[in-house]
């Protein structure tokens, strides 16, 4: 039985591990400020842009990388890592005629289908993308439809050329080159990623999605997003990633940074799935990543979502600054690790504004031989009064040999905080799976049924084109975990 | 800058001391010599060091200290810090034992008590000694191992019940800055059962006392060992107590810990269930006040199958004190059938007060309950309603429910005579 469930889950392999043949524009290997001045003349950059990438780039040398996470792995090593790859015929596009028809292919293999979005434009689609492929940005769709209402959503790029002001007002706000080491090699290196403004008032109509795409090998990935919700503003916005299945361990390091202004909104969804390396632990992505929000006026909220089932090791902490009064700040979590996967991720919420408020819902799975770690920090400051936080955070453990971990950390400096945190730690009821079994439904389903069930207040919080996806993700992941 | 200079001079003064009297300490000279290179190489934690974040030690530890006191206590001040009137009390005076004061004559058969200077022949404690405080694991256990010039060895022999508890009173009376590094063993046979108080008091003093104290216990097959402290060091006391405990099967053992004053206190408290069937109580309770520092870290080790630990800390903090909560479950992964609960709670009361908490699980096995919980907030404004609807003053119905929220820590404790002595203590610090 187990050797069985054993060689299923074997088979139950990666379905975004292809390649696509695509001529590429690479840099040459290696970091150091050429390589920085050469990124920033490709992409055609103003002064102060290079400036910027190179102070980071000065501060990072002087960094040492963290090992505080309770993770291990072979540190990549920087100079072996190509910085910037794009894919070759980069033109202007105007139309989705003019795109590459292999990477079309590609994305109708990762299952958006850009084609059936532009069929479905204008009434009914909800989607616009905005597509990273290694370094750049290749397409956004629904541009024009977007801008009518003043909305600007556009590549990391453009931003930089065409918005100059607002990406020098708000780039490095909240995630400074200072922040941490990785964060001081992405803005020194970053190449692409995706701009969002969202104007006074406007509620933006339709989800916004980003997906990531490593396709190159020998890259880094490094894109920066940049998200900025004027007052009385809304967003929804998507992310999503994948990768080819490589023996090397790429390095995916971001940064992304959400601002709201007064009663402001932004949803922030991410389905991560890069790829997990084999069932030896061999390859895969190390996924690096600073994700930070700041409600920087009264009555705004921030919210994350994430689904986590890739990446060999997740380091990941979105976080949540409450600096405006009757500020929300929201962190709903799935992390799933299997085979050699190791994931330590979490989240931080400071409290400074009055009548703040936080929800954490962390929900760790750990099957095969895998790790998984919720870190995370809740701080009242002093003067923050009526803060309110609640968190939750359950581990589920598949198999004797994984293993599963909390370390949140709570620190409070004033008096009217209330402050709760509970975790627990446990295996698949026994009792919830005979009841399955009982009426005919089979071991695997119901682990399937049972996980779902215990992630379902997360993924109730997903828009519903990802909660599907996110769904059969765990389902497929998880294919005989436990005999 | 200044701090990190005067650290380095403390650790080379503790260093200094090692080589100046190596050749008058009792015991095992190699285990001490060793101990201080450790020692050396870690170095007093500052606030970078994650084990030791919420405390400024460099602070504490600044200016000039000795290293033993000459100042006498008198047999009346001793008697003042007794708490049963019961007991077996064993007075260690400045980190060292004084068998004068101590009243230790009709001891219960299967009970030895040996002062720890002269024990080394002894064949249970060479087994034992230092084998349960890993000194490269942390700095003030690799301290007190090379510097400790006194305490008590225990030893409980096979299937002994000791009904009268043993009270271990640590009184320190200094007249400058000095370091005491207080060491005792406990070892309980098999099938024994015994009771120990272990109290910190200073008294009479006009400098700091640094107390590092500590104390490994191991416990045999089928013993039950109940452990009590009660921290009232007041104003120039500053605690670093240390506790080991080794479990084996089917032994249950309790710990509770009681701080209720001292300028700085902080337990380090593991234990390792290295057998089957264990049971583990850990209770404790914090009022702090006034510029108090107080830093629970405990660490449950279940190591072995069918093991239930139970955890429960509480704390009031007022004023400008700070009360930090450092808690591991440490589920290995051959403990399968593991049980273990951990639990936190604070109430804040005033603006300038801190906690902190960090309760962590770390667990290996799959076929495991394991869970924490902890909350922190003000009194319940609702039932300070109630209670004055029913014509009760605000300030005695706030007292009364700080009372009943720390009475499910005191009401653990099973000697009549200490949990009143515990209650008195806390209804004084209410007034």
């Amino acid at each position: 039985m187990a050797n069985e469930i054993l060689a299923e889950q074997i088979s139950s392999e990666y379905k975004y591990g292809f390649v696509t043949d695509i001529e590429a524009d690479n840099a040459p290997k290696g970091l150091n400020e050429d390589i920085i001045r050469f990124i920033s003349k490709k992409k055609n950059e103003p002064q102060w842009m290079l400036e910027y990438r190179l102070k980071a780039f000065k501060y990072w040398l002087t960094l040492e990388e963290p090992n505080w996470a309770h993770v291990s792995y072979i540190k990549p090593n920087f100079q072996d890592i190509i910085y910037y790859s794009a894919p070759k015929p980069k033109v202007q596009l105007n139309s989705l005629d003019e795109v590459d028809p292999e990477l079309l292919k590609t994305f109708e293999k990762l299952g958006i289908s850009i084609e059936e979005q532009k069929r479905l434009s204008g009434v009914e689609s909800r989607i616009a993308v905005d597509i990273v492929m290694d370094s750049v940005s290749v397409k956004t769709t629904f541009k024009e439809t977007l801008s009518e209402k003043g909305i600007i959503f556009c590549s990391f790029g453009e931003a930089v050329q065409e918005h100059p002001e607002l990406v020098k007002k708000y780039m490095g706000s909240v995630v400074p080159y200072t922040d941490n080491f990785y964060a001081a090699l992405n803005s020194a290196v970053f190449t692409d990623g995706s701009f969002c403004y969202i104007p006074k008032g406007v509620r933006c109509p339709m989800e916004l999605s980003t997906y990531f795409r490593i396709n190159a090998s020998g890259t880094g990935q490094f894109e920066r997003t940049l998200i900025v919700a004027d007052e009385d503003a809304y967003v929804s916005y998507l992310e999503g990633c994948t990768a080819p299945m490589r023996d090397e361990n790429q390095l995916h390091a971001a940064v992304v940074e959400i601002v709201t202004h007064k009663n402001a909104e932004v949803k922030y969804s991410t389905v991560q799935n890069w790829y997990p390396g084999d069932k030896n632990g061999k390859g895969g992505i190390f996924n690096f990543v600073t994700k930070r929000g700041v409600c920087l006026e009264d009555n705004s909220k921030i919210s994350w979502t994430q689904v986590e089932t890739g990446s060999a090791v997740t380091w990941k902490y979105p976080s949540v600054i409450l600096k405006g009064d009757n500020s929300i700040g929201e962190f709903y979590s799935v992390a799933l690790t299997n085979n050699h996967q190791q994931a330590d991720t979490g989240t931080k919420m400071i409290h400074l504004g009055k009548n703040t408020r936080s929800t954490i819902i962390s929900k760790g799975i750990s099957a095969g031989f895998s790790n998984n770690s919720y870190r995370g920090l809740v701080r009242i400051a002093k003067g923050a009064s009526n803060a309110r936080n609640f968190s939750q955070c359950d581990s589920l453990l598949m198999g004797d040999k994984c293993g599963a971990h909390t370390f949140p950390y709570i620190e409070i400096k004033d008096k009217s905080a209330i402050v709760e945190h509970e975790a627990t730690t446990s295996k698949i009821g026994e009792d919830q799976l005979f009841y399955c079994k009982q009426r005919g439904i089979d071991n695997e389903k119901a682990i399937g049924l049972i996980v779902n069930g215990y992630c379902k207040e997360v993924l109730n919080k997903l828009p519903m084109e990802f909660a599907v996806e996110a769904q059969k993700l765990l389902s497929v992941s998880l294919e005989g975990s436990v005999g | 800058m200044e701090t990190v200079t005067k650290q380095n001079t403390i650790k080379d003064k503790l260093i200094a001391e090692f080589d100046y009297s190596k050749n008058s300490f009792f015991g095992d000279l190699t285990l001490r010599s060793r101990a201080m290179e450790s020692f050396a190489k870690q170095g007093i934690p500052s606030r970078k060091s994650e084990e030791y974040k919420y405390v400024n030690l460099g602070l504490i530890l600044k200016g000039e200290f000795a290293f033993s006191s000459q100042h006498k206590i008198s047999r009346e001040q001793l008697v003042d810090t007794h708490i049963l009137k019961n007991a077996i009390v064993i007075a260690i005076e400045n980190g060292v034992l004084n068998l004068s004061n101590s009243e230790l004559t009709n001891l219960p058969k299967g009970l030895q008590i040996i002062d720890i200077t002269v024990a080394s022949s002894n064949e249970i404690f060479q087994t034992h000694f230092s084998k349960y405080s890993d000194v490269d694991a942390d700095p003030f256990v690799a301290l007190n191992t090379a510097l400790t010039n006194g305490g008590v060895f225990i030893h409980i022999a096979k299937g002994a019940i000791i009904e009268i508890p043993i009270h271990i009173i640590h009184i320190s009376s200094v007249s400058e800055n000095t370091i005491i590094n207080p060491r005792n063993l406990i070892v309980v046979d098999g099938n024994a059962n015994v009771t120990i108080i272990e109290s910190f008091r200073n008294i009479d003093s006009k400098a700091k006392t640094f107390n590092n104290a500590l104390t490994e216990i191991v416990i045999g097959e089928n013993s039950i060992v109940d452990h009590y402290k009660i921290q009232d060091e007041k104003e120039f006391g500053f605690l670093l107590n240390t506790t080991h405990v080794n479990q084996n099967t089917k032994s249950v053992f309790t710990t509770e810990t009681f701080t209720l004053s001292g300028s700085f206190v902080r337990n380090n408290l593991a234990i390792v269930l290295a057998g089957e069937h264990i049971e583990s109580n850990l209770n404790g309770l914090y009022l702090t006040n006034e510029n108090q520092v107080v830093d629970n870290h405990t660490l449950v080790d279940h190591r072995k199958p069918n093991c239930n630990s139970n955890e429960l800390y509480k704390g009031i903090i007022e004023d400008k004190s700070s009360a930090t909560f450092n808690g591991k479950i440490y589920v290995r992964k051959d403990a399968q059938k593991t049980n273990a609960f951990q639990s936190n709670k604070n109430i804040l009361l005033s603006d300038d007060g801190t906690i902190n908490t960090k309760p962590q699980l770390e667990i290996y096995a799959d076929d495991v309950k394991c869970s924490h919980g902890t909350s922190t907030g003000k009194l319940d404004e609702e039932k300070v309603f109630y209670l004055r609807a029913r014509g009760i003053s605000e300030i005695s119905a706030k007292k009364m429910l700080m009372h009943a929220f720390a009475s499910e820590v005191v009401d653990t404790i099973k000697i009549v005579e200490l949990r009143d002595f515990v209650e008195e203590k806390i209804s004084k610090r209410f007034e």
